[in-house]
Formats: C-alpha cells, sequence, structure tokens
C-alpha cells in the first residue's frame, strides 16, 4: 500500500506542470515597474493595473511577469500591450519624435517670441534716444544738402510755384 | 544728416513666415497622423491578423479560430451582466440565422463572466445558435485588446481584421462592419 501510494503520488507531481521559477529581486523590480505604467484597460479612472485589482489586470500582470521570466525588455512589453491596446493603455506614453516636437514648440515659440519682444523693446529705447538727441542738438536734425532726391523734390516744387506765380 | 536706412537680410525676411510654416505643418501632421497605429484609422489592431485563440465552448467542446478561417466572421465579446450586450443580442441572431448557411460565421466570446447559469439564461433568452466560448484566463481578451462589452471585431475571410466595433451595435453599425467583410445586411 506504502508504494502504491508513492507511485501515485510521485506520478502526480510528474504529471503536475512545474512551477515557474521566482523571480529574482531584479526582475520583480521590472515588473512593478511595467506594471505601474501599464493602464487597467477597462477602469474609468485611469489607475495602472497593479492598483486596479480586476481579472484582466491580474491576468496582465500575470502575463508581464511571464514575459519578465522569459528575459523580454521593458520596451519589448510595452509594445506588446501597446500591439494590442494601442498607445492609450501606456501612462508614461514613451519618447517619439512627434511627442518631442509637441512638448518643445510651445518653449521653442515662449523663446523666439520673448527674443523678438526684446529686441524690439531695445529698438524702441534707442530710438527714443536718437530722437531726445536730436531735439537737443538741431544740427542733428538738419536735412542732408548733400541728398540729390531731396534736392530734385525742392527743385520740382519751386519749378511748380514758379510756373503758378507767372500764370 | 542722412538717416541710414537699415535692410535686412533676405534670410530675416524669409524667416518669420518660414518658421510660421514649419509651426502649421507640425500641427497639421500632428493633427492628421493616425491615432495609435499605421493603418490609419484608429484601432490598432485593424488591418492586423486576426490573434489566433483555441478556446471551450460552453457546451464543454474546443473552436479554435484556425476552423472557422475561409469564411468571413463576426467575433462578438459579450457578458451576461453587460446592458448593451442585451440590446444587440437580437441583431446578432438576426445576423446569423440569416447568414449562417452562408458564408458567414458569428462566434460569442464571453468576457470576465463568472456566472455560467446567467451566461446560459441569457443565450436562452436571446435564442444564440451560435458559439459561445469560454475566455477562462482572460489571454484573448487581452490579445484583443477588450477595453470592455460589448466589443466586436469583423474578421475577413483572409484573418484579418477589417472593422472594429467598440461599443453596442446597431443595426447600421453592424450593416457597416459586416460591409467591411463583404456582407450585406
Amino acid at each position: 500500500m506504502p508504494v502504491l501510494l508513492a507511485v501515485l503520488l510521485s506520478a502526480s507531481v510528474l504529471a503536475a506542470s512545474p512551477a515557474p521559477a521566482p523571480l529574482t529581486p531584479l526582475q520583480q523590480a521590472q515588473v512593478s515597474r511595467i506594471g505601474e505604467s501599464i493602464r487597467c484597460p477597462i477602469c474609468r479612472d485611469v489607475l495602472p493595473i497593479t492598483e486596479s485589482g480586476n481579472d484582466i489586470s491580474h491576468q496582465m500582470l500575470a502575463e508581464i511577469r511571464a514575459q519578465t521570466r522569459a528575459g523580454q525588455t521593458d520596451n519589448q512589453i510595452y509594445a506588446y500591450f501597446r500591439e494590442r491596446y494601442g498607445q492609450r493603455v501606456l501612462l508614461r506614453p514613451p519618447v517619439d519624435w512627434a511627442g518631442t516636437l509637441l512638448w518643445a514648440l510651445p518653449v521653442l515659440a515662449l523663446l523666439l517670441g520673448g527674443g523678438a519682444l526684446l529686441r524690439y523693446l531695445a529698438g524702441q529705447r534707442r530710438a527714443a534716444g536718437v530722437d531726445s538727441l536730436a531735439a537737443a542738438d538741431p544740427a542733428l536734425n538738419a536735412e542732408d544738402p548733400e541728398d540729390p532726391y531731396l534736392a530734385e523734390i525742392r527743385a520740382q516744387v519751386q519749378t511748380a510755384r514758379e510756373r503758378r506765380g507767372g500764370t | 544728416m542722412t538717416r541710414l536706412h537699415f535692410t535686412p537680410p533676405t534670410w530675416r525676411r524669409f524667416a518669420p513666415p518660414a518658421l510660421a510654416f514649419v509651426l502649421v505643418a507640425a500641427l497639421g501632421a500632428a493633427l492628421l497622423r493616425p491615432k495609435d497605429t499605421s493603418s490609419g484609422t484608429g484601432d490598432p489592431l485593424l488591418g492586423q491578423t486576426a490573434p489566433t485563440f483555441a478556446l471551450r465552448t460552453l457546451d464543454g467542446g474546443t473552436l479554435s479560430l484556425a476552423q472557422l478561417r475561409g469564411k468571413p466572421l463576426i467575433l462578438n465579446f459579450w457578458a451576461s451582466w453587460c446592458v448593451p450586450c442585451r440590446d444587440e443580442a437580437p441583431l446578432l441572431r438576426e445576423v446569423s440565422e440569416q447568414q449562417g448557411g452562408g458564408g458567414l460565421n458569428v462566434v460569442g466570446v464571453l468576457f470576465q463572466d463568472p456566472d455560467q447559469g446567467r451566461m446560459r439564461k441569457f443565450i436562452a433568452d436571446y435564442g444564440l445558435a451560435y458559439p459561445n466560448l469560454l475566455d477562462s484566463d482572460l489571454k484573448t481578451s487581452i490579445n484583443y485588446g477588450i477595453t470592455g462589452v460589448p466589443e466586436t471585431f469583423f474578421i475577413g475571410a483572409d484573418g484579418l481584421i477589417k472593422s472594429v466595433d467598440r461599443g453596442g451595435l446597431t443595426r447600421e453599425r453592424l450593416s457597416a462592419g459586416l460591409k467591411t467583410i463583404g456582407v450585406t445586411f
């Protein structure tokens, strides 16, 4: 009887699927890190699967554990869920060119706008300085006697006056 | 005194409109960029090969996607506790009865529904004759990116997902989905 029991017990042990190897502390940390970044897909609130506690979140965590045990990297596991649920499943979307551009554009616009405003204000100040200098020194306001364009206008005005005066 | 007239270099004249163009182009590209996917229509699974499954039926048998290949397929995720599933059940029964003999498979997958008694009652109440599968470990639901029920996948005879309806089906939405897999309803 004990022999039969031993045979039965060993057969049942062999038939049972082997328990998965326990995760190393590093792998545990990877599971926690990824689990905290994956959104519960059926929750109304934005909750990570580590906090939601429903069946599908548990299963998703089990999937992360299995993939971590199999040596998958964070990015590979994120890609696995993104392929199925889309970007919305990621609580921390990965950095890509479009996202970077979207974040950088307002900062860039602020810098450019600020720079342009400063230049404009500096120009205004400079112009105001020149005007006050000109007001103080009438010589600066004098028209340039060498200006050929001005001379031509003067000549034309003079001619027109003379004609009017002659008629 | 002659006032010096400063002529800005050519690049400075073109810089503001060029910058405005770049900004508008970037915003336009971001707005027009398809959401989530390269297929261009918003759902990550659209245009992809339907994820395989082999699940137990309520009757104790097993049904796999491989067994359903060659015909268009409606794969409907539902639960007996789901109210919109009750609204669309008569439509699914109608289409399965109308098209079942011809060229369409209709299959239901139970999502997070622990009560088999309620499932069976639901099926009896609406007279659903098509197979309904148990996704006990929810792996199939994860593979199809289920975010709630009901959700329905319209899979072409070639095994590609042609259309996805997330939310309760109406006659119009069912008809539109069926059209993508070449079925008139």
